[in-house]
């Protein structure tokens, strides 16, 4: 099949990774203040990890270190860093000693990740823009 | 003998840019896809191509013009202003992203302009 907007493996795959990447820290959020899971525990912090795969289409024409590369999330990693301790005796889940583990979730970390999320998203849909109104333009050739 | 119409050579020249074009655009997509893999070197075309392509334009020989293989490389002069190595830049990444659709515009219109001209030859009237 021929490929008439360029580079559109490499963008949809970068798409559909930022889209999951807000999806976990919109659950971050959500859960900012979730002191018991279904394991008993604190809600922990989860993060996305990126990788880049190589892009077949181009096996044949280029050496693997020239390649374009399209971006995965392999895997949806937890944050080990240990939970909040607040002292709030009254908690349902407070310990014998009054203090309660709430997530380990920074909330302004959490926006600045959303924000970059957001931004990235952009830029890769300005990409799509672009091929697109190319491909037009090659359409058109021999037009006037 | 059909093919001679187009073998001008600023005709072959305008049609291998096309192909560099959407090259382009094929890296600057890549790069921007991995805008925050860690340790993505960004890739673009082969600085070497545009040295080749006025080689050979220069040597008017359309075979030599038509022989060129564009071909991506990492950027080795991107360094990195990030911990984890990536030397992609958002801003610099979307400039190059629309000066690539302008030249690939110009580009079309090149070899527009040169396919109506050679129609105008052959029906001696400008339709």
């Amino acid at each position: 099949m021929i490929n008439i907007l360029t580079g559109i493996d490499s963008t949809s795959s970068a798409l559909n990774a930022e889209r999951i990447r807000m999806d976990v820290v919109s659950q971050n959020i959500a859960n900012v203040n979730t002191t018991r899971g279904p394991d008993g525990k604190p809600y922990t912090r989860h993060q996305v990890v990126f990788e880049a795969v190589l892009n077949d289409q181009f096996a044949s024409t280029s050496p693997p270190g020239s390649r374009p590369l399209e971006v995965r999330v392999p895997r949806v990693e937890l944050d080990r860093r240990p939970a909040r301790l607040v002292h709030q005796p009254n908690h349902p889940h407070a310990d014998a000693n009054g203090m309660v583990s709430l997530p380990n979730i920074n909330m302004y970390e959490e926006m600045v990740d959303l924000m970059s999320a957001s931004r990235a998203y952009e830029a890769n849909l300005s990409a799509v823009k672009t091929a697109r109104s190319m491909a037009l333009q090659t359409l058109s050739i021999g037009k006037r | 003998m059909i093919e001679g119409l187009f073998n001008q050579p600023n005709y072959l020249a305008a049609k291998k840019l096309l192909d560099v074009s959407e090259l382009r655009h094929e890296a600057i997509s890549s790069n921007l896809a991995n805008l925050e893999t860690p340790h993505y070197k960004r890739l673009d075309v082969a600085p070497n191509f545009a040295a080749q392509l006025s080689h050979a334009v220069h040597g008017r020989d359309p075979g030599q013009i038509s022989d060129l293989k564009p071909e991506l490389a990492v950027d080795t002069s991107a360094v990195s202003s990030r911990k984890d190595g990536n030397t992609v830049q958002l801003e610099s990444e979307l400039m190059r992203l629309n000066q690539n659709y302008l030249e690939h515009q110009l580009e079309t219109q090149l070899i527009t302009g040169s396919m109506l001209r050679l129609r105008l030859a052959i029906t001696g009237r400008p339709s």
